[in-house]
């Protein structure tokens, strides 16, 4: 169906669909977004030796996250006296647009998918860097040092970690020979990619993880330096929104790794009988625990060994990483 | 041609990783820091001043409120110092009580220290852990003394309570758990790459100027001084004990890392030792009088506290009350190199390096 | 590499493992025997001695008391007997000096209120406060 509509002419009728599906898409996230955050917090717990929440909501606190969220709803709106108070505004929001527009390049399943972008894999990298402004912008309009010094690692970071993560990529590129996200996936039937360029998977995880600014690159916020980071003084909604941000690219970011890496929807060999957008939640959920475990295990890196880690381990290996791709395609693909 | 300015950023007194209410006001140029005044008072209680005021007992719980997470070895500088200007004879078991709690204080504080260091330096999960194994010692402190932190648990001439049944038993099967734990941390910090490279090299001073600030406990060990009161001047029965005492080279947070490390290792062989020697019976408290009034004069004793030499001064003109107290607070002490350390580096290792040195802010206040 | 690993299979295993936490709200804190909490007050054992109110470090304690009803009899009995809650260290030295254990430690600590003068208790509040009475109040 999603087919059709992709490839029939564009009308009124379409736009008004496709902002319907949008819709949906939307809600999936946040309902996503509300349980990530649970069961990150509860993954950390067990991992802790602790029970994590398990008040609101039953035993496990499955309202626990609808009731911050209220509390964020109804919570003062403050913005401070000596803040630039337009960008202090526009700042949430620009960071978190961005967020929820790649996910319109992802596919989720063989049928389920909202547009099929030639260059898919291009728009989800060109896109998601604007983040880096709404947050570098957060930090600048708070008029705080804090969020200031936050800002700066942040922007350092995100174009810093962005180049070998794109680089690590090529590999996949040159096996599929295209940017489409779908085509990389059926390109990927009979072998995920991840065992055809270890390098660049492992290469593409690490820079991930320093892209969602999570543990153990979670420097622009890193809570026992810079209090909070930019966003110290945020709060109630606005504050909200970069938390959503934050979750809304875990969403994406480990679809897409799914997509690239993991093989998307294809089932892993004598179990085709399991319906491929499961495969996809299931290859999904892998990556997203992999990321709390990394969480709940590593300190943080310091500015400079992030950047030092950023240009001399990271970037030669994904150069690396394009050159054992082009052999082992020469070898095995032809 | 672009303009940079220094900037000033108060850091504390309400601050993640300022260990409580210390607060440092850093000229920072960019991330790097030019120049760093530590403010310390915040947590000023005077408890010398009000000392002069109380009679003996009743500085005991005072004592209990400078070093909040090692209260034991608090309790124990005051009391010896009154035993020493009284000749006073502790019993055996008491003083055993004594050694044991210390110890147990000493794995509970470095526990404290580990765990929160480790948060600071980003990590969350060893801090839980550590706090597991730490329970366990205030909970046996606890029933001992009837307190989770402020024990009250030394007299002046004893101890308040024996062990109540089973306690020492109790302890003799922490040891081993503790040790398993250990090793535990150990795959689980010790080995982590990121982790060395947060620490090694950072904060690096030599031995001369460690002696030079009168730098004490894994503070002055990391350089390679093997310095330890109970070791070099042993006090209470710390001479029939084999323990090593752990020194490491390099000076940096990785070596005051691996020190105190090692010394919960240390003190768990004490631990042991002084559970399989614990005496059958005996009394806990000497007979000392009812007040307590040491005679004229003078007196200083020192002993090692978990976080350096802790010496306690006392000035007697005869009465209940002393003249003068005086403690020397190692806290305080090996802050004072904190600006020194500071200066050229950046704001991720200020708290690497603020962490390492090991401050408990109600020691250094006072 | 090897550390990280390490360090990622601790944590793992530690994922199905008992949690260490106590339902603590929910199920009472079981303290042990020697715990200090608020005290308990038995008038009729107080000999209005004022140690208690000497040996305490933050003079937190106030009595008065009235010369015995009996005339026969020597000594005082109780008037008033208050414990400033505000101030109070809960160290032990008062129960530790009573010759005649008319003040005693609780196990009760969950000592919160909402109003300042709610922690000025005296000697009827002090006196009902009997329950979780400690067993072993002497050395």
């Amino acid at each position: 169906m999603v087919n059709d509509l992709l490839t029939s002419p564009p009308g009124w009728m379409h736009a008004a669909i496709f902002f319907g599906l949008g819709a949906c898409l939307l809600m999936i996230v946040l309902g996503f977004v509300t349980y990530a955050i649970l069961a990150e917090r509860k993954v950390l717990g067990f991992m802790q030796l602790r029970p994590g929440p398990n008040r609101v909501g039953g035993r496990f606190g499955l309202l626990q996250t609808v009731a911050d969220v209220l509390k964020l709803l109804i919570k003062e709106d403050t913005i401070p006296k000596a803040a630039d108070k337009p960008l202090f505004i526009l700042a949430p929001v620009l960071a978190f647009a961005p967020a929820f527009m790649v996910l319109a390049a992802i596919p989720f399943s063989d049928h389920l998918k909202f547009s099929d972008l030639s260059i898919g894999l291009l728009y989800y990298i060109a896109i998601s860097g604007i983040t880096t402004v709404g947050i570098l912008m957060a930090g600048w309009a708070s008029n705080n040092k804090y969020s200031l010094l936050g800002g700066m690692r942040s922007a350092a970071q995100m174009i810093s970690y962005e180049i070998p993560l794109v680089i690590s990529v090529v590999g996949v590129i040159m096996f599929s020979g295209s940017l489409n996200l779908t085509e990389i996936v059926e390109g990927q039937k009979t072998v995920a990619y991840m065992f055809l360029s270890p390098l660049g998977f492992i290469v593409f995880l690490i820079s991930s993880i320093a892209e969602l600014n999570r543990t153990p690159f979670d420097l622009p916020e890193a809570e026992s330096e810079l209090v909070a980071g930019y966003h110290v003084e945020y709060s109630g909604f606005r504050w909200a929104f970069f938390m959503l941000t934050e979750y809304v690219y875990l969403f994406a970011m480990a679809a897409l790794t799914t997509v690239l890496f993991l093989g998307g929807w294809n089932p892993v060999p004598f179990l085709g009988f399991i319906p491929g957008i499961i495969w996809f939640a299931l290859k999904f959920s892998l990556i997203v625990f992999f990321m709390i475990w990394v969480r709940g295990t590593m300190p943080r890196l310091r500015a400079d060994q992030l950047m030092e880690f950023a240009w001399k381990v990271l970037l030669p290996v994904a150069l690396l990483n394009i050159f054992v791709s082009a052999v082992v395609k020469e070898l095995f693909l032809r | 041609m672009i303009r940079t300015e220094e900037m000033l950023l108060n850091v504390g007194p309400q601050h993640p990783s300022t260990h409580g209410v210390f607060r440092i006001v850093l000229k920072i140029d960019g991330e790097t820091i030019i120049e760093a005044n530590p403010v310390i008072g915040y947590l000023h209680r005077g408890t010398e001043k009000l000392a002069e005021n109380l009679q003996y007992t009743q500085i005991i719980p005072y004592t209990d409120r400078m070093d909040y997470l090692a209260a034991m070895t608090n309790n124990y500088v005051i009391c010896h110092a009154v035993e020493t200007m009284m000749n006073i004879e502790i019993p055996e078991r008491a003083d055993y009580l004594r050694v044991l709690v210390m110890e147990l204080g000493r794995v509970a504080s470095h526990l404290v220290w580990f765990g929160t260091y480790l948060l600071d330096i980003g990590a969350m999960s060893p801090f839980l852990y550590a706090f597991r194994e730490r329970e366990a010692i205030i909970g046996f402190l606890n029933e001992i003394s009837g307190a989770r932190l402020t024990f009250n648990y030394m007299r002046i001439g004893g101890v308040k309570w024996d062990a109540p049944e089973g306690w020492i038993e109790k302890v003799r099967d922490f040891v081993p758990y503790m040790r398993e734990q250990l090793a535990g941390y150990h795959d689980l910090v010790t080995g982590n790459e990121i982790f060395l490279n947060r620490v090694k090299g950072v904060g690096y001073y030599s031995k001369e100027e460690a002696l030079d600030y009168s730098l004490s406990g894994a503070n002055l060990r990391c350089t390679g001084i093997a310095w330890d009161l109970r070791k070099d001047e042993p006090y209470s029965l710390y001479d029939r004990f084999t323990f090593n005492v752990p020194a490491f080279d390099s000076g940096d947070a990785w070596a005051r890392y691996q020190c105190r490390m090692a010394e919960i290792e240390e003190s768990l062989k004490i631990i042991e030792q002084a559970v399989e020697q614990f005496p059958e019976s005996g009394e806990v408290l000497a007979k000392v009088p009812k007040i307590i009034k040491p005679p004229k004069g003078e007196a200083f004793v020192r002993i090692e506290s978990p976080r350096g030499e802790i010496g306690c001064y006392i000035a007697s003109e005869g009465k209940k009350e002393p003249y003068r107290l005086k403690f020397r607070r190692p806290s305080f002490y090996n802050l004072q190199i904190l600006p020194k350390l500071l200066v050229g580096e950046n704001i991720s290792n200020l708290i690497t390096i603020l962490g390492g040195i090991d401050i408990v802010l109600g020691e250094v206040d006072g | 590499m090897k550390g990280l690993a390490k360090g990622l299979k601790y944590t793992l295993s530690n994922l199905t493992k008992q949690n260490v936490t106590t339902q603590y709200p929910d199920v009472p804190l079981q303290m042990p025997d020697r715990f200090r909490g608020i005290q308990k007050f038995y008038p009729e054992k107080c000999i209005v001695c004022n140690q208690c109110a000497n040996i305490c470090p933050t003079d937190c304690i106030q009595l008065t008391g009235n010369p015995h009803p009996d005339p026969g009899k020597k000594g005082k009995i109780i008037d008033t007997y208050d414990i400033n809650f505000e101030i109070c260290i809960l160290c032990d030295l008062c129960t530790e000096v009573c010759p005649t254990e008319a003040i005693v430690m609780t196990n009760n600590f969950e000592l919160a209120e909402y109003s300042r003068d709610e922690l000025f208790k005296d000697l009827v509040w002090l006196d009902e406060n009997d329950n979780n009475v400690r067993k072993e109040n002497k050395a």
